[in-house]
């Protein structure tokens, strides 16, 4: 095992060296200046522009710009943001904790619907039940995220006024105290709901194919042969069979949330690091561009290697 | 003895072609044909929109904004006064050109890539497939919103060409892999040796012989991509980065519903995109599922 993790992390070098030359031919390509920050992109003076890049040492080969940027992040250094004047590390670390409780929130509401629908559904299959959890989960798989967003901000913002429609706190509330997080829960629900839909929606589906699949094998016949008891069946010899591939999903997660949480917090104005990306995009403040996408693709390659060593922790039959 | 001779070469005549059992095995999916009923019209009515509606798409109306459905405009006016009924059609028009066409760059690039890797083996395909590999990680959304952004800054194209460059240079993987599986298992029959034998060029028994036989996978492969195109089109267009806003395509005219005021109370303005987008999604999966049923030799109905 530790081997093998060893070889995987090994591995991932020479992908994490691709990337960031992708990243970096990618800025090369944007106008102005991506890695700095220090040239305005919407200052179109000529003299300006070349005055900075001389500065800056756009001129120099690219290996050496390449090399010199390289170092920069190695150092935490990702230059600095045009719009908001401050170092783009800061404006991430500002961010992140929003989005990474948007997440977690998102799994753990995720986790627990599909756990208790799959469940349901799996002991009783072909039942109306089971029938209206399939339909519900074949529409939260179809349905695009952003069309569900709007539809529940109309429903359980404007129509019920349940929820907020946007931010992540009310203004005006001291940090720290009960209401504070209180607040943060009811601004977090909303986006995490509809952020996790697709992944319930699938999760549920497959816990309950595979619970359908499990009753029928022999081990459970020996079992109900034995007079273990219905739910006991089910909440422990089948559920431990059926949890396996469930978990290794949580890596792949990652990689939706990403992709579902620049969408998701740009429709809630949720203030994550997914709506300051399409921001820095409209304004085109392309440092912090390039660190989220470069950000976001580790997140990826992170979440695929947690797949991979879960899959072999949880599963005791898997050898390397 | 003669008679059950003649019966027996009858009998095999009869024998059905795998597209003539699909066809039958689809036909009989009442969901399936619906669907594929209304994504036709759909197509049909969207392409055909310029030469039946007289209104103009992008003229400002200052005098009609927002108005209510009514018989002289079905479905209201938007906050420009633009009709929202002929702006549906012609935004139908625009997501399902981006759809269809990335569709169809997607599935060639990744079928051609799969098939060289699937057929040569050795050191090519590890080159195409660990490349293959390289582009699935990278995280689709991300990459597709800042490539769109450069090939807009660079000013060649316009926002529908470039979505679609950008859709084709990111999303063939998915179709590669699998179609390198395909070939990999199919390449090993005998015919494949046969074809060989008699001389034919790699790329005749590429073409000719194997992708014929992995072409029911790419179908239902593309069907799939399709509406991935779709909603990918109308939730980049959606938050504002996709086509640029003066041409009408669902994602955009769905934009207005980021207005409280437009998402409140004027339902009419984002409803007919929002329906139209679910329900092309909608019927194009269940086509998918129709296709991947019908194509499947275990089942027999």
């Amino acid at each position: 095992m530790i081997s093998y993790t060893l070889r995987r992390l090994l591995g991932m070098i020479p992908l994490l060296i691709l990337i960031s030359i992708v990243v970096f031919s990618l800025a090369k390509l944007m106008p102005g200046d991506p890695f700095s920050g220090e040239i305005d992109p919407n200052n179109t003076s000529v003299e300006y522009i070349e005055e900075m890049r001389e500065n800056l040492g756009y001129n120099d080969p690219i290996p050496v710009q390449y090399q010199r940027w390289v170092t920069n992040l190695a150092q935490g250094d990702l230059g600095k943001s045009t719009t908001y004047k401050k170092p783009v590390m800061d404006v991430i670390l500002e961010r992140l904790p929003n989005t990474i409780f948007l997440a977690i929130t998102s799994l753990i509401i995720t986790y627990i619907l599909a756990f208790t629908l799959g469940m349901y559904s799996g002991r009783k299959p072909y039942t109306l039940g089971d029938n209206v959890i399939a339909t519900f989960n074949y529409g939260g798989i179809a349905i695009p995220q952003y069309i569900i967003a709007i539809v529940a901000i109309y429903f359980f913002s404007f129509k019920l006024g349940w929820f907020p429609s946007n931010g992540s706190i009310t203004p005006g509330l001291e940090q720290g105290t009960w209401e504070f997080w209180m607040d943060r829960i009811h601004h977090v629900v909303l986006p995490a709901m509809t952020l996790g839909l697709f992944s319930t929606a699938s999760y549920t589906q497959f816990l309950r194919n595979d619970i359908v699949q499990n009753s029928q094998m022999d081990y459970v016949r020996s079992a109900r042969a034995r007079g273990t008891s219905e739910s006991a069946i089910y909440n422990k010899h089948i559920l431990r069979n059926s949890i396996i591939p469930l978990v290794t999903f949580f890596g792949f997660d990652l990689a939706t949330l990403i992709g579902g949480a620049i969408i998701t917090e740009t429709i809630f104005t949720y203030p994550g690091i997914g709506m300051l990306f399409i921001n820095a995009i409209d304004t085109r403040d392309y440092a912090v561009v390039m660190s989220l996408t470069l950000l976001f693709s580790f997140l990826t390659l992170f979440g695929n290697l947690i797949a991979d060593l879960l899959y072999g922790v949880v599963d005791p039959r898997i050898r390397y | 003895m003669e008679p059950t001779v003649q019966t027996n070469i009858k009998k095999q005549q009869k024998f059905d072609s795998t597209w003539t059992i699909a066809r039958k095995k689809f036909m009989k999916r009442k969901l399936a044909m619906i669907s594929l009923g209304f994504l036709l019209f759909i197509i049909f009515v969207s392409f055909i929109a310029p030469y039946v509606t007289s209104d103009d798409v992008t003229r400002i109306d200052m005098q009609n904004i927002n108005q209510e459905p009514s018989s002289e405009h079905w479905l209201g006016t938007d906050r420009n006064g633009r009709d929202v009924f002929t702006r549906t059609l012609y935004g139908g028009r625009v997501s399902l050109t981006i759809g269809l066409t990335s569709m169809f760059f997607v599935t060639l690039i990744g079928s051609t890539v799969g098939s060289i890797a699937g057929y040569y083996g050795g050191w090519v395909d590890n080159l195409l497939m660990r490349f293959t590999d390289f582009i699935l990680t990278l995280p689709f959304m991300v990459f597709v919103i800042v490539l769109n952004a450069i090939l807009i800054g660079m000013g060649k194209v316009t926002g529908m060409w470039s979505l679609i460059i950008v859709f084709s240079l990111l999303g063939w993987g998915g179709v590669a892999r699998i179609v390198r599986g395909k070939i990999l298992s199919e390449k090993e029959n005998e015919y494949v040796l046969a074809a060989r034998s008699i001389g034919c060029r790699p790329s005749q028994t590429i073409i000719k012989h194997l992708l014929p036989n992995v072409m029911t996978t790419i179908i239902v492969q593309a069907t799939l991509l399709l509406a991935a195109y779709i909603v990918a089109e109308a939730g980049l267009s959606f938050i504002g980065i996709g086509v640029p806003v003066e041409i009408p395509s669902w994602g955009n005219m769905l934009m207005e519903a980021r207005q409280t005021d437009v998402l409140q109370n004027k339902p009419w303005i984002w409803v007919p995109p929002a329906v139209c987008i679910t329900l092309t999604i909608l019927s194009i999966n269940f086509v998918g599922e129709g296709l991947k049923d019908a194509f499947d030799p275990k089942t027999t109905k």
